[in-house]
């Protein structure tokens, strides 16, 4: 049974799922090695996980919480996806460095 | 001025990300952790105001620390010269984000979170870490590869990092609306109408004495008064609901998830199969078979030589 959530409390969990978002982005933009590029997008998922629960918790809704279930389905299927990827590349190359993989634009 | 105070712990915020993703000794990097940790600290605290706003102030005083944890490790993995650490300071950064579900009643997901990411997922990472870092250096285990210590125009990212941060801080205090009220509270009740077995079982454990089941008035089992929720019997006693009657946080995400979204979680699971094909299909090795070799692998035995078939 949820009681009532003060909307400034809300406020912080939302900033504090903002910056770990912006800290992801930031991340992916600015490492050249393809592993971590992916961790970054995983710490996208935990800002968007936060989000998700805060406003869940706030509006007195559990659809927040089911969200999160499916946010971890995707992440899993995403580092199943892009791990097999990177071993495929590193297997061309022997390197995880992304700026090697440039001629594939062609 | 007031109003320019959130824009600047966030350009300050900025500005520590920019510094310590340049490579620096570690006491510098770890001095700029503690800077950015700082200003996380500040934009958080115009932004809530008060700590006592979270109801109890030990409520508020672990959000603080759960949140700068997490803040502090996201930082620290994003700038970390070394893919393993950065893995390990994500497991950090999981761990503090189930804190902050539990302090939101979340507490299933808190648990599934650090079962799934930090057992299941980071663990996949760090298998394809390790087997790309014996590659590719055997002799020179513990030299940095110059790829993960230059990073990739750091001035543009944390620009547009900084826009995104603004707009974010911008828009949550710009005002949530307080949607807050005592109907949505009791609305909250209305769902054990539709799990009458669970409601009936738990209000025998309350009340042992009281008649099953209670009068239906206006459609409804539940009437909601002045005190709270309460339920009426044939007999005429009336028994004031508490929170030992309500599913707990695990029974209705469930309820939620097979009633909201049943076909969802279906295609949840598509979706998860076609990723295990996915990765089986993408990182196999194709390996040319000879006849022989697929008559071994068949039959189990060599058959050529003995001049059995032809």
């Amino acid at each position: 049974m949820m009681t009532s959530f003060a909307p400034s409390a809300l406020a912080g969990y939302l900033i504090v799922s903002g910056l770990l978002l912006t800290i992801g982005i930031i991340g992916f933009l600015v490492r050249r090695n393809l592993i971590v590029m992916f961790l970054c997008t995983e710490l996208m998922f935990q800002g968007a996980a936060i989000a998700f629960v805060a406003v869940g918790r706030y509006l007195l809704d559990y659809s927040g919480q089911v969200m999160v279930i499916f946010i971890l389905t995707v992440a899993a299927a995403e580092a199943a996806l892009a791990l097999a990827l990177v071993v495929l590349l590193h297997r061309q190359k022997d390197t995880l460095d992304s700026d090697a993989y440039g001629e594939l634009q062609e | 001025m007031d109003m320019f105070l959130p824009y600047i712990a966030c350009l300050t915020l900025a500005l520590t990300i920019y510094a310590a993703l340049r490579p620096s000794p570690p006491t510098v990097q770890v001095g700029m952790i503690a800077v950015g940790v700082a200003a996380t600290g500040w934009l958080l605290g115009i932004v809530i105001g008060s700590l006592t706003s979270f109801g109890e102030l030990t409520h508020g005083i672990f959000f603080i620390i759960f949140a700068l944890c997490a803040i502090a490790a996201a930082i620290r993995m994003v700038t970390h010269e070394r893919p393993i650490y950065c893995a390990l300071h994500f497991v950090l950064v999981v761990i503090a984000t189930a804190g902050l579900l539990l302090m939101l009643e979340a507490e299933f997901m808190a648990f599934a979170l650090i079962i799934v990411y930090a057992g299941a997922i980071l663990i996949t990472y760090m298998f394809v870490l390790m087997l790309a870092n014996q590659a590719e250096n055997p002799e020179e285990p513990y030299r940095k590869t110059n790829y993960d210590r230059v990073p990739r125009e750091p001035a543009a990212a944390v620009t547009v990092g900084f826009l995104l941060l603004c707009l974010i801080s911008g828009t949550v205090i710009g005002g949530t609306p307080d949607t807050h009220n005592e109907a949505n509270t009791y609305s909250q009740w209305f769902v054990l109408e539709k799990l009458p077995a669970q409601f009936e079982t738990n209000v025998q454990k309350l009340a042992p004495s009281f008649a099953w089941p209670p009068i239906i008035e206006n459609e409804k089992m539940i009437q909601s008064g002045m005190d709270g929720a309460f339920i009426v019997s044939q007999d005429g006693e009336v028994l004031l609901l508490d929170a030992s009657v309500f599913p707990t946080n695990t029974q209705m995400v469930g309820w939620s998830l097979v009633n909201d979204f049943p076909v969802t979680i279906e295609l949840a699971g598509v979706i998860l199969l076609m990723a295990m094909f996915g990765a089986a299909v993408l990182a196999r090795r194709a390996i040319e078979l000879t006849e022989r070799d697929k008559r071994i692998a068949i039959l189990g035995e060599d058959t050529e030589e003995t001049g059995g078939d032809a």
